[in-house]
């Protein structure tokens, strides 16, 4: 039937691509070019399948597509601390917080306030034992539990004045990684990556790294393609020789057999397609084709033996890990963490779209002292050596970076029904610090500032809205063009809010 | 700033648009349409305003309240008023007058300082809606309750045009929409993907081609009632319906949290379930047995086992961990789960605070909590484990099951085999330790508040007790009463999802005023009263459903509706949903000959990656011996924090909580475990055995007989053409292997018939377990 096994692999190639058009036109028609909210003229995959007969473009729902206007960068490496890290004891110094310590917040700031567990009425305000000096040249204030971040001071940009509208770590984590606390939405990443597509064509455009502590309350969710299609979704990547599950053939199964088995499956498939109209059947083709790819690519990238000791000793892979009676942030991480931030500048070399790293937990109601320094221990110096290694390898000018959680904590103390001592800080989405870098980010500056006491913002707000119309745009997306319609409506990122903060803009 | 409101209003309102629509439309046609209160009116003020000026009165803003009609210092609620609230309900809705009405006056304003809803609160009204309003307080502003706690109507199903498509009562509900629409049904499905569809839905399994030919070969009139009644007698029914069940039970083989214990003995209520559900034990007793069979007057050992339903809850045993603050936990997840399950009501809300938006106030949560305050754990001791499987699992075992149908229970894994089984069940505490149940204000159980007695909440019918004091026996009778409005519509929603893949109500968890309106409310009414008139048959509501000429069209996507249906709301055609995570297992293990039909006993482990199991504290996982680990999905141990890596991929629930609704996912992992998990490539490989013992000769023949194992139907020549091209491709490259690549990937050499061509047909084999057809539902 065909002269040689190329000339068959090209055809099955066009004949695959035929079968993705499906699910790839939605992503083309939701974007650029049409203008407003109108942009999507016809989205859902069941459109486009009913349009397909007459004569199907070829087009690849990871192929790479064009912004609305030039980026500056081009991938993002997403941090995520789950559980709101104690700003006030790692970026926002509050030496007024100090000496009122012990001091009763005035009535009129918690009066309307909800906490998770603190007893409001006889919260007394909490100072930290931190001390903070002034970093970089442009004297950025950060903790002594950030010796190696402090010394990336005039790269980051620094926001003490985040805002978010949610108090609970679920809706919490729905609002900031996918916009909204309510479920179903896509993500960042399955934004970005529906925007602009993948530069890679073996490893998921969308990659996740969970580092395993206590677990990730909103779970999946917090990268999930919501209603977008499922090929946006971020896959799960362990840091082991098998990255991801099953990820080797079976005994006997060479790359050709499989291959051989691939194609008969996606061929066999689209032949449905054809007959039923069902649109799962172009994702399933589309997923077959994405595991064949990952199972050569995946290895390569997990294997460190090409780095160099130095670069393991930057992100102290091998360091030891100090013993700890308990972390609600898991122990044995150390390696783990420093590996999964060396993976991330790997996999933005070879073209992933987006990296998100997760550890969870910086939920400290208690104990707050010794697990927030351990959690630092295991994060601050992988994290620093990530900015220094994308620096100095040309990344770090079209890799965005951003460092954050779904809340900061109370600069009250928890004196939580129960407990004996107070040693923890409850939830506080009402101000919180996150910082970002590169990817077109003005370094060496701080954004915001919030009250004497750090309770409240009082200069220059940034809502969660605002930062996903920012981390947009850095893209080179308008955030307000970016839609696609779902039961009758054009969704966005940021809904209907958010505004580009123009500060952080290089 | 309009259209910015607008904009945002849709935005809240998505969720329930698609049910909202098809109310909206039918009426499109009416002159001057009447509003629809409980429709209409009551998810807009619910969304928007419920939240300062509804049900709860932690976060309620001023007098005014919304959610009910007052006048004559009365609500009708029954509830007193204030003479304040009085005034200010009567400002905002002056019915007959919207130009009167403060509450059409704020909504419409210009200026943002007094404009409702307030700015920050994010939320808006469209046009659409702030017309609606008007509209309702110009026809009056009748307030009506929410149509899920209005008992259901009988309504005579509506007439129809095409008198002949119809096959029961079902139909004409379901036709008079498409009609109402001009959209025809899809017709048929033809008989090769009916009784695959029967098939998976009602056993989880593939038809065998046994049972296919002898199904087509039944030529009689009636031949599809009678598959129907041989499916329905399948003790795999029991595991199918029941693996639904066991999801919304929140069932798993451990504790959960920190040491995730394993629980030995939860199978006993696992297998009561399979037992119950294929000796078609109404529902109603099925529901009391669960809630209170050890209150039962001479309770049977199998009326106790069946408290196990709530034993399925996580407990921390972890040292260090408040006790009283764990049970506590548990009690509150009784009163939800219970409440999910039964009432379809997120009760859990009023745990903390009145709920914002349906009519359960903190009171009455703890009202629910207090049937349960004096649960206490009951390890009831079993007499063997033989005898407990034959009293509760075992069924009549009808001719024509797939693979090898013998019921015996299984053997299980000796290393969790208990020495003497414990069955978990509840009861209550002596008289001496009785606990009094104090409302816990904020969810705080450590700041007591005002006492309560065991009582249902106010909007429902009325509890009848049998003594002095209000027990979990009454509850249970008070969840099963006729005159209750939610039970049997939230069971015959469930029983419908399973069969469409989607719900009359989308949302079966919520059916209070935030979740979706049924799409078709009175065939969900009528349904609900068919099954108490059924005596709450589980196989009658089944076989009814089923018969139905809208189960049986066919799945194929129809383009002209795409733009009207996307997500055939108005089932103009049967679903196509991927197999559950349990099912797809089945599926790979039947058509390899390797499943092991054994019913019930303790749960097993299949060979797993044990990196899953290394984040755990329990990282052991010995594999099952010999053909247990060819057992059906649902008897894989589930334990909470580990749970079986394949079954995660294809999106099995996680078991923290009763899950009425799982996702469905499309993913590379799933290819890579299809393609190369150890379980899949050695059902790969025992398929390709049973396509080998066909001979050589005629490729087109064992190909072609594959097929119909794995698929049930027939490959079309294009189909054939594709894979006898694969085959003989591989047997050619074959010839270069040497052997030991060879065995190692055909595992086990068969007599008769080269290696090579074994190889051949293993490659064909494992592609037609790739299928996204082997994995669907049509």
């Amino acid at each position: 039937m065909f002269a040689s096994e190329f000339e068959r692999q090209q055809a099955r190639r066009q004949f695959i691509m035929h079968g993705l058009h499906g699910a790839g036109t939605v992503a083309l028609a939701g974007l650029l070019g049409r203008d407003g909210a109108s942009a999507v003229e016809s989205s859902s995959t069941q459109q486009q399948l009913a349009e397909q007969g007459a004569a199907p473009a070829i087009v690849n729902p990871l192929a790479p597509r064009v912004s609305h206007f030039a980026p500056r960068a081009k991938n993002l490496i997403y941090i995520y601390l789950e559980g709101g890290p104690s700003q006030m004891d790692l970026y926002d110094p509050k030496p007024i917080l100090n000496k009122l310590d012990g001091q009763p917040l005035p009535e009129e700031l918690w009066k309307n306030v909800q906490f998770a567990f603190l007893q409001k009425e006889s919260a007394r305000l909490m100072g930290t034992s931190r001390t903070f000096q002034k970093y970089g040249q442009c004297g950025m204030d950060l903790s002594d539990l950030l010796p190696h971040l402090s010394t990336c001071a005039d790269d980051i940009a620094l926001v003490r004045s985040m805002r978010s509208d949610q108090f609970n770590h679920v809706p919490g984590q729905l609002l900031m990684n996918c916009g909204s606390a309510l479920a179903g939405r896509p993500s960042i990443g399955s934004w970005l990556c529906y925007g602009l597509g993948s530069e890679s064509e073996n490893l998921p455009a969308f990659v996740t790294m969970v580092t395993v502590g206590r677990g990730v309350p909103g779970g999946s969710a917090s990268w999930s393609s919501g209603f977008l299609p499922s090929v946006y979704s971020g896959v799960i990547f362990g840091n082991g020789e098998d990255a991801v599950q099953n990820l080797a053939n079976p005994r006997g199964i060479n790359r050709t057999l499989q291959r051989a088995t691939i194609s008969a499956v996606n061929d066999l498939n689209q032949k449905r397609l054809e007959a039923v109209g069902d649109p799962e059947l172009a994702s399933r083709i589309s997923a077959y084709e994405l595991a064949f790819r990952m199972q050569t690519a995946a290895p390569d990238l997990v294997d460190l033996s090409s780095e160099s000791q130095a670069t393991l000793d930057l992100y102290g892979i091998e360091r030891e890990e100090p013993k700890i009676a308990s972390n609600l942030g898991g122990t044995g991480l150390f390696g783990p963490f420093a590996r999964n931030c060396l993976m991330a500048r790997r996999m933005v070399e070879r073209g992933v779209r987006v990296v998100n790293v997760i550890h969870a937990s910086w939920d400290h109601h208690s104990s707050l002292e010794p697990q927030l320094k351990h959690n630092c221990l295991m994060a601050d110096q992988p994290i620093a050596a990530l900015l220094k290694d994308l620096k100095q390898r040309g990344l770090l000018d079209e890799t965005l970076v951003i460092c954050g959680s779904e809340f900061g904590r109370t600069p009250l103390g928890e004196n939580r029904s129960g407990s004996a001592k107070v040693t923890g800080r409850d939830h506080h989405p009402f101000s919180f610090s996150l910082w970002m870098a590169g990817g077109g980010v003005k370094g060496g500056q701080v954004i915001g500032e919030t009250d004497e006491v750090g309770w409240g913002v009082v200069r220059d707000e940034v809502h969660v809205h605002d930062l996903h119309a920012t981390v947009l745009h850095l893209f080179g997306i308008d955030h307000t063009r970016l839609t696609y319609r779902f039961q009758g409506r054009d969704f966005r990122l940021t809904d209907v809010h958010g505004n580009v903060v123009k500060a952080l803009l290089a | 700033m309009i259209r910015h409101a607008l904009v945002m209003a849709v935005w809240f309102h998505f969720l329930a648009l698609a049910g909202d629509r098809l109310s909206d439309g039918s009426r499109a046609t009416a002159a001057e349409p009447g509003v629809d209160y409980v429709r209409q009116v009551l998810p807009i003020l619910s969304r928007n305003c419920f939240t300062c000026h509804g049900p709860d009165e932690s976060s309620r803003v001023s007098d005014l309240r919304l959610d009910r009609f007052v006048a004559d210092a009365l609500g009708d609620d029954g509830e007193p008023a204030s003479d304040d609230e009085v005034d200010a309900f009567h400002a905002a809705i002056v019915a007959g007058d919207p130009d009167s009405s403060e509450l059409i006056a704020r909504i419409t304003s210009d200026d943002v300082s007094v404009r409702m809803p307030p700015a920050e609160t994010e939320r808006g009204l469209t046009q659409q809606e702030i017309e609606t309003l008007r509209r309702w307080i110009e026809q009056g502003a009748k307030y009506e309750e929410h149509w899920a706690l209005v008992p259901p109507r009988l309504v005579d199903p509506p007439e129809v045009r095409d008198a002949a498509w119809p096959r029961n009562e079902i139909d004409r509900f379901v036709l008079a929409e498409l009609e109402r629409r001009d959209i025809a049904p899809s017709p048929e499905a033809d008989r090769v993907t009916l009784i695959r569809r029967l098939s998976f839905d009602l056993r989880g399994l593939p038809p065998t081609i046994e049972e296919v030919d002898q199904y087509l070969a039944d030529r009689r009139p009636g031949a599809y009632d009678r598959l129907v009644d041989r499916m329905l007698a399948s003790p795999q029914l029991g595991e199918r319906l029941g693996k639904h069940w066991l999801d919304l039970a929140r069932y798993a083989d451990s504790d959960g949290y920190l040491g995730d214990p394993l629980r030995p003995d939860a199978y006993v209520y696992r297998d009561w379930v399979i037992g119950s559900i294929n000796r078609d034990q109404p529902i109603d007793e099925f529901t009391v047995e669960q809630l209170a069979g050890d209150l039962l007057p001479d309770a049977t050992l199998e009326q106790k086992i069946a408290t196990g339903f709530h034993r399925n809850v996580m407990k921390n045993t972890e040292a260090g961990a408040d006790r009283e603050e764990d049970r506590v936990n548990r009690t509150v997840n009784y009163v939800s789960t219970t409440g999910t399950v039964w009432l379809g009501l997120t009760v859990g809300c009023a745990e903390c605070h009145s709920h914002k938006y349906d009519p359960i106030s903190i009171d009455e949560f703890y009202g629910l909590y207090a049937f349960f305050n004096n649960v206490e754990d009951v390890n009831l001791p079993l007499p063997d484990s033989q005898t407990l499987v034959s009293t509760t699992a075992k069924v009549a075992t009808p001719s024509g099951d797939p693979g090898k149908p013998s019921a015996e229970p299984g053997k299980g894994d000796p290393k969790t085999e208990p020495p003497s089984l414990k069955a978990p069940t509840i009861g209550e505490l002596a008289a001496s330790k009785r606990r009094v149940t104090r409302v816990h204000p904020r969810g705080d159980f450590r700041n007591p508040g005002k006492e309560v007695t065991p009582a249902t909440p106010a909007v429902f019918h009325s509890l009848r007790t049998r003594g002095d004091q209000p027990d979990r026996l009454d509850l249970a009778n008070w969840l099963i009463d006729p005159e209750n409005p939610l039970t049997h519509r939230v069971t015959v929603n469930h029983l419908w999802k399973q069969l469409f893949g989607r719900g009359l109500v989308n949302t079966p968890e919520n059916f209070g005023t935030t979740g979706d309106p049924p799409s078709h409310p009175e065939l969900l009414d009528w349904l609900a009263l068919r099954m108490v008139d059924q005596q709450w048959s589980r196989k009658a509501m089944v076989r009814l459903i089923v018969q139905s000429a809208t189960y049986r069209q066919a799945s194929r996507v129809r383009p002209e509706l795409r733009q009207i249906d996307a997500h055939n709301v108005l089932l103009a055609r049967q679903s196509r949903p991927r197999l559950e995570a349990e099912v797809v297992r089945d599926a790979a293990l039947a058509v390899s000959g390797l499943l092991n039909t054994a019913i019930g006993g303790p749960s097993i482990r299949p060979p797993m990656d044990l990196r899953v199991t290394s984040y755990s504290r329990n990282k052991d996982w010995p594999v099952s011996p010999g053909a247990e680990k060819y057992r059906r999905g649902l008897y894989v141990l589930l334990r909470r924090n580990t749970l079986y890596s394949m079954l995660v991929t294809f999106d099995a629930p996680d078991t923290s909580v009763s899950c009425t609704a799982r996702e469905r996912s499309n993913s590379p992992l799933q290819a890579l475990t299809l393609l190369n998990d150890p379980v899949f490539h050695e059902c790969a490989q025992h398929l390709a055995r049973r396509l080998s013992a066909a001979g050589t000769e005629r490729p087109r023949y064992w190909i072609a007989d594959g097929f119909r194992h794995c698929l049930a139907r027939e490959p079309d020549d294009h189909e054939l053409d594709r894979l006898v091209e694969l085959y003989l491709t591989q047997r050619d490259q074959f010839a270069d292997l040497d052997d030991v690549e060879v065995d190692a990937l055909i595992g086990q050499r068969l007599e008769g018939i080269d290696p090579r061509d074994q190889a051949a047909r293993l490659i064909v084999a494992r592609t037609l377990i790739n299928l996204h057809e082997f994995i669907t539902r049509e």
